[in-house]
Order: C-alpha cells, then structure tokens, then sequence
C-alpha cells in the first residue's frame, strides 16, 4: 500500500516542479524561439542558412564519424575488460585493480586528457622521447580525438558491461561444455548474445557522450571541426549569433533524443536469468593468461596517459630544460586567483552533491513511494528524461541567453543548478531503483505500528537507502569537478572553477599550470571518494549486529 | 524535527545563502573591479605591478580570455557583462560601442598620436613575424623563409603552424600581410589558400598556439606574436623569428569602461587611468610601438618596416577577411 498524500509531499512536487520549469523548460523554450528569430519577425532562414552550408554538414559528418568511432573502440576494450573480471580464473587483487583502474579517467575534466595526449604522443612527447620516434602522427584533429574520446567513454562502457556480466549465468557455460559446442559457439551462446542489449545501450551511450563532449575538440580536435565547436563559436566566436548558435544546439539534441530513444528500445534485449550462480568458471591458463596481457596493456597504455600530468608540473621547461623544480607549483599555490578558483569548484562541488542528492532523492520518493497523482508523477519522470536528453553545452548555452543580466547571472547559484539539471538523470534513476526493490509494505507495517510516515520514512526507508544516497552524492560531486560544457558559459571572473581555468590557461600555452589544476581535480576528487567510503564503513560498522536488507546495485550509469 | 522539514528548511536557506552570495548589494564602492581582458600574459603582469602598487591589491580580478570569445562576448552581453572595465584589441570595443552603446566616456584624457574616440584610450600596440624553431629547422633541413609569400611553398606542408582569423587577432596580422600586397583577389586567394593548407592540422585557434607548437618542437615554423619570439630567443631556447619582406602590420589594445549607470563601480576609471598612464613604459619594453608622443624604444627592437592597414580596422573588415583566410 502507498500512503496518502502529506501536504509536505504536494509541497515537494511543486518545488521540483518550480524548478524544472524555470531552470530547464523557460531556458530551452527560449532557446527554440530565438532559433526562429530573424530580423523582420519570425522566420526559418537560420535554419535554412546552417542546413544548405557545406561547412556544417561536414561538422556533423565529422561529430557522428569521431564518436561512432570511439563508442566501438571504446566498448570493445571495456568488453575485454569486463570479460577478464568475470570469465577467469586471475587473482581477485588484480579483477579488483581492473575495475578501480578502468574507471580513473572519470575524475579527470576531458580538456585535461586532450593535453595529456598532446604531451604524450606530440612530436616532443614524454612517449615519444621514450620511444624515439613518434607513435602516431597527426595527433591533433581526429586520431587525438578518436583517443581522447575512446579514454573517456572507456569507464562508461565498462560499468555497464561489468554490471550485465554479474547477472551472466556461467550454468550455461558448463551446459555448452557438455553439449561438445565448439568454442567460437560457446563464447556466441553464453557470452555475446546475453549481452547484445548490454552491447548497443554502451555504444548508444558512450556515442551519445562523445558527440556532446567540448573538452576534447577544444584542446585537441585541431582542424577537424566537430559540433561542440562549431556551437562554441556560434555563440562565444569572433562574430556570435545567439539566433545561429540556438539552431546549432538544437541539431546537437537530435543524436541525443535519438540515443535515448534507442536506449529504451535496446532495454528490451536485456536477459534476464531466475537466478544466478557465482563460480568460478573452469578454464585454462592459457587463456587467462592472454587476456591477463591484453587487460594490463589496455590498462597501462590508459594510465600511461596520464603519466605527465604528474611529471610535466615539476620540470622547468619542458622538453629543452628537462631540470627537476618547483616554481610552478610554488608559483600556482602562491596565486591567489587560483586558490579562489579552487575554493569554487570545491564550494560548487559540495553544493551540488547535497542538493542534488536531496532533490532527486525527494523527486524519486515522491515517484516510488507516494500516492501523488498520475500527472504528477508523469511530470517528475518525464522531466527526468528530458534532462537525460540535454547536453551540458545546450543548458550552458540557455542559461547565458536567459539569465545573462539578471541578479543569478555570474553567481554560484546558477553553476550549481545546471549541475544539478544537467546530472540529474542518473542519480535520479539510481534512487528510484534503489527505492522501488524496498518492500512496499514497510510503510504500512510501521503505520500499523503508530508510526507516522515521516517517521517511517525517517526510520525505515532512508537507512535502507543509505549506501545509495552516498553513492548518488558522490556522483554528483565528482561530476560537479570535472564538468566543463555547461559552466563554461556561465561561469563569471568570481565564480570561475578549476575547468573554466583550464580552458583559460590554454590561451597562454600554460601547460604545467593546466596539469597541476588537473591534479587538483584528482586529488580532490580521490578525497572525495576516500571520505565517501570512510562514511560508508562507519555506517556499515553501525548497523552490524542488525539485519541489514541487501540492495542491489543500481543497474544505471551515467549520462554526463 | 522531522525529515521533510529539515530538507525543505535547509534547501530554501541554501538556495538563498548560495543565490545571494556573490549578488552586488548596491553599495559596490567596497566591490572588486572584474577585468575583462585580451591581453597577453606578460601585459597582464605589467598592468597587476601597476594597480598593486597604487594601493589596489586584491581589489580587482583580472579575468583572461582569447580574442575571439571577448569579442564575442561583448557583442552577445553588452552592458550585461560582468566585467566592470575591458582591456581589448581596439576595433572589437568599436564595433562592440556601435552595435550597443555599453562604454563610458574616459574621465582623463590621452593623447595617443593616432585619434581615437573618447570612450577609449590605446594601451600597447603589437605585431607579427615569422618564428622558427632553430632546431627542428636544422633537422628538418629546411630554406627559411624571408616573406609571408614564401610561406605558401609546398615545401613547408605540415612544417608551418598558422592562426585562424576565426580565433584570435594575431592571425588578422597575417592576413593583413598577404591582402595589402597581394590583393583579396586570385593572386591573394591562390596564395592563402596554399598557405593555410601547408598548416593543416596546425591551424589554431588561440594566438600564442603557434608559438607553443614551435616551442614544443611541433613545428619548425610559426606565424606569431613578435615580441614573445623575442623574449624566448633572449632565454637562449632555439627560438628565432624572421620579419616578413611584406611589412609588419600593428593592432592596439585598449582599456574602457563599461557603463553600467549607478552601479559603476567608480574604481574602474581609476584603475583604467592608471593602466594608461603608468602602465606605458612596462608595455613598451614588452611591445616596442610608440603609441603616445615622446615614446622611445631601443634601436634593436625597432621594427624597419612596419605598416598600416590602408583601411580602417573594423570588426566588418575582419570579417570579410576571416572569409579570405578560409577561401570562402
């Protein structure tokens, strides 16, 4: 039974409500109508203008090309690692340096992997000094990108393969075994067609990632033009249009509602088992010991990478002064400028992790475990979606054209909220899931009891849901750090954040200075984490001697 | 206290703590002037000396930004910007001043040589030359090359590092070089084409972008600011420059004050003659172009043959120009 509806829940609908309205829906709508603004009244000729240009369609050409790309590269090294992790018989420290490993790039801002590339594989890179020669040419423009991209999407596609593996029945193996299949047979049977829905849901989405990335195309991308560019210099270039740049942005959403609508439809291959059994699979050395390789060198090449984010810092002149000194980095703490930048990204960080966590926890309760109205719920998930669906550059790009002059123009408030906007989706479908698989009769078990529901809430609901609230914080945390496409437009001269910086510092060529604002990112981000586990196990240590109700881990990732 | 509560108390008071923290108050004599600014690192530190040691330490925020995207910004923000005073190449506030009146007239005058309107006052004037990377030339075995014309030689694919117009002032420089001499017709078109075709991949936005790639030992070749070929060369690094035979065109940057009616903040004026009068001498030595009467630079850093652009530099210009530079 759900329980009635409390004034405080229709006053909590009408807050989220409040807020999607003005920070999402205004800003786009806006957005749509200044797309038909021509000089004369309304009219279609900037679209007319960005479709027959040739410029354009090579853009999008280019946009679709790199990140179909790197999607496919990127989901068939995560493939190989996810496989490694569940299909071998290699020791668990090593599974579990895969899995933390895979997922380092995502506590970096992609600007910084962009640099990080053009100091490793640049004609005076650190690889390339090692080597001798240099590996590839033409860093900058798509190969750069193809990397930078593939790097990026990388701890994507491989949370969710290393989720649908876990629910991979390994009976069948052994069943396949008896059967005499051969091996090709087996690995078709038991491995690649339960997860071709798994498969499609990584390229969609790690496409979807790529295409609406800034950060890579603006350190690297060169000449090869790309969306995220092009609306970058329609809106902010030497001779801006909000008009153009509205249309630009709006052919950016065409792949990304298409990407979710293909998401939904590709959900529908997910398999599912009755139940699942862990064991360990018997194989051959051989075999573990092939994929042992191959994982460590996807590994190694993916960390290596970012080797000189931690060398280039301490040497003077990279590369004719190779001599070790601190002057940077005395030079970088010394600046006050950047110590307030840093306190901004932190306050920003924080900000967004506690009031996001509220609110799409509150926005999830209000869907999972009220009995609010059809439309109300429909409003709050449709929402939701929406949100899934907008790039973090096209809410930066709404935002400036509606709020730029307005009293939350250049504060911290507005860097916040479209951190909040912009990541809502997954924490979001992480706390409903969270929330639907609680038994349902709790609450009316309580009230039977005499408890309120708030007190139910209070007592049952929220303690059941807590390593999920921590993991939901800490994912809007480290996404308010390292997000750059939406604040770049908005952020002002006060309220600049450690990414903004970055791009900042690019004008001067200042690389040692860019790697150690990207080490701050890191360290704070690693902080973070550390400090999130640490509340974890206390929590955990807490509540031994008690039942504690397992809640599986939530099956979605994220859209950035 | 219930949970509900304590979520929605504390989300309103948040909301509101964080929305009002960096909001003006009205009273913006105590605020921090925000300084919008194109300038290049080294002027950015020469003009901070100066407000420092005028008492106005930690009383400003200097905030950088590539040509381009200021330009843009205050075409698209007009009086909106944040900023409270610019420092911006000097055809952008012009064009920015016609499109959206958003400067006030100065308080002090400046008498640069050449005129210029009343809501602005020149603050360094600078050019381009050829750089080189003395090493990667060596290595590479390659002529080097004396004109902006040489440039376009097929001998020089993937070895040159150019700026696109579209990104930053710098790259207006070259092109000045090759529409004065050449025209913006065939001869000219056939030979920017040639050109920005040999730079390829390393066409760049930002316009120290060549002059990273020739420090880096991308390229050995480069079309960048002078005056930092200059500084790099005097460090002992393998840095060199060539100016070309075509001439050495100028662009100022100047300083203005945004008119932001009562809320201006009445230090930005101060700051900005400040930066005109004291400022000068630092940036001098920095960018050797007399711009105010009674200006001398040292004989080594005279440039022989420096030009003017025969049209007046308008944001219109550099547009028709950005469209040469892409053979459009």
């Amino acid at each position: 039974m759900k329980l009635n509806n409390s004034p405080l829940m229709k006053a909590s609908w009408l807050f989220i409500g409040a807020l999607f309205l003005v920070f999402m829906f205004v800003p786009l709508g806006k957005m749509l109508m200044l797309s038909f603004n021509v000089a004369d009244g309304l009219g279609l000729s900037h679209y007319v203008d960005i479709i027959s240009s040739n410029d354009f369609r090579q853009v999008m050409l280019n946009s679709f090309f790199v990140a179909i790309v790197s999607a496919m590269s990127a989901t068939f090294l995560a493939f190989i690692l996810a496989y490694t992790v569940h299909w071998t018989n290699l020791p668990k420290g090593f599974k579990q340096t895969i899995k933390l490993a895979s997922l380092f790039p995502m506590l970096l801002p992609t600007v910084t992997y962009g640099f990080a590339i053009i100091y490793t594989f640049g004609k005076q890179g650190l690889l390339t000094k090692m080597m001798g020669f240099q590996l590839f040419e033409d860093i900058y423009g798509f190969y750069g990108m193809w990397l930078g991209y593939t790097i990026y999407t990388l701890p994507i596609a491989f949370l969710l393969l290393n989720n649908t593996f876990q629910y991979l029945d390994k009976k069948f193996v052994i069943v396949s075994e008896l059967m005499g299949d051969s091996r090709l047979r087996q690995i078709d049977m038991t491995v690649i067609r339960p997860l071709i829905g798994t498969f499609a849901a990584a390229i969609i989405q790690c496409f979807f990632l790529a295409f609406t990335d800034f950060g890579i195309p603006a350190s690297i991308g060169g000449q090869y033009k790309v969306i995220a560019t092009e609306l970058y210099t329609q809106i902010l270039g030497a001779s801006p249009s909000f008009e153009k740049g509205s249309v630009v942005a709006l052919f950016m959403l065409i792949p990304s509602v298409l990407s979710i609508l293909l998401l939904w439809y590709v959900a529908r291959f997910n398999v599912r088992y009755d139940s699942v059994e862990h064991f360990d699979l018997p194989t051959s050395k051989v075999k573990d010991r092939i994929l042992g390789v191959l994982s460590s060198g996807i590994l190694i090449s993916l960390l290596f990478v970012f080797a000189v984010i931690f060398i280039i810092p301490w040497i003077k002149t990279w590369p004719y002064e190779m001599a070790f000194s601190t002057d940077t980095f005395t030079k970088v703490i010394e600046s006050l400028n950047l110590m307030r930048v840093y306190k901004n990204s932190l306050i920003v960080a924080t900000l967004t992790a506690v009031f996001g966590t509220i609110i799409t926890y509150v926005a999830a309760l209000i869907y999972e475990r009220s009995g609010l109205f059809k439309i109300g719920k429909l409003t709050i998930e449709s929402s939701a979606l929406v949100t899934n669906t907008v790039p973090g550059m096209v809410i930066g790009i709404a935002y400036l054209m509606v709020f730029s002059g307005s009293s939350i123009s250049n504060t911290i408030f507005i860097i916040v909220i479209s951190n909040i906007i912009h990541y809502f989706s997954t924490p979001y479908l992480m706390s409903k899931n969270a929330l639907s698989k609680m038994n349902l009769g709790w609450e009316t078990t309580a009230s039977l009891l005499g408890d309120s529901w708030l007190q139910s809430l209070r007592r049952i609901v929220v303690p059941n849901s807590i390593f999920t609230l921590i993991e939901v914080a800490s994912y809007f945390f480290i996404s308010a750090m390292v997000s750059i496409s939406a604040v770049i437009f908005i952020s002002g001269a006060k309220t600049m954040v450690l990414t903004t910086k970055i791009v900042e510092l690019q004008h001067f060529a200042r690389f040692d200075e860019i790697f150690i604002l990207s080490l701050m990112v890191l360290l704070t981000n690693i902080t973070a984490l550390i400090f999130f586990a640490v509340v974890r196990y206390l929590y955990t240590r807490s509540i031994n001697g008690t039942t504690k109700i397992k809640v599986k881990k939530p099956t979605v990732t994220t859209v950035a | 206290m219930n949970l509900f509560k304590t979520i929605i108390t504390g989300l309103t008071c948040g909301v509101l703590v964080a929305g009002c923290g960096s909001q003006s108050s009205g009273d913006t004599a105590g605020e921090e002037v925000i300084i919008y600014s194109n300038a290049d690192e080294e002027a950015v530190e020469v003009i901070q000396e100066v407000l420092d040691e005028a008492g106005f330490e930690g009383q400003y925020i200097f905030q950088s930004f590539g040509t381009g995207e200021l330009g843009g910004r205050l075409l698209a923000e007009g009086k909106n910007i944040e900023a409270d005073m610019v420092t911006m190449s000097s055809f952008y506030i012009e064009s920015a001043q016609a499109k959206n009146p958003m400067f006030k007239a100065l308080a002090f005058t400046a008498n640069p040589q050449i005129a210029t309107p009343n809501y602005y006052a020149p603050i360094l004037s600078f050019t381009g030359a050829i750089l080189l990377n003395t090493k990667e030339m060596e290595a590479n075995n390659l002529p080097v090359p004396t004109s902006a014309k040489d440039l376009a030689n097929p001998i020089y694919k993937n070895q040159i590092s150019m700026v696109d117009p579209n990104g930053s002032s710098t790259g207006w420089l070259f092109v000045q070089d090759i529409a004065a001499e050449y025209g913006t017709d065939a001869e000219g078109q056939q030979i920017m084409n040639a050109i920005r075709e040999n730079a390829g991949p390393n066409l760049e936005l930002s316009g120290s972008g060549p002059l990273k790639k020739v420090m880096a030992g991308e390229v050995p070749i480069g079309f960048g600011l002078r005056h930092q070929a200059v500084a790099n060369k005097a460090k002992g690094l393998p840095i060199d420059f060539v100016d070309p035979s075509e001439g050495n065109y100028t662009l100022t940057e100047s300083v203005a004050v945004i008119d932001k009616g009562e809320k201006t903040n009445p230090k930005a004026m101060k700051m900005a003659e400040l930066i005109v009068t004291k400022a000068r001498p630092g940036l001098l030595e920095i960018y050797p172009n007399i711009v105010y009467d009674g200006e001398t630079v040292a004989a080594e850093n005279q440039i022989d043959n420096s030009k003017t652009y025969p049209e007046p530099l308008t944001a219109e210009l550099l547009d028709e120009h950005r469209a040469f530079f892409h053979g459009e």
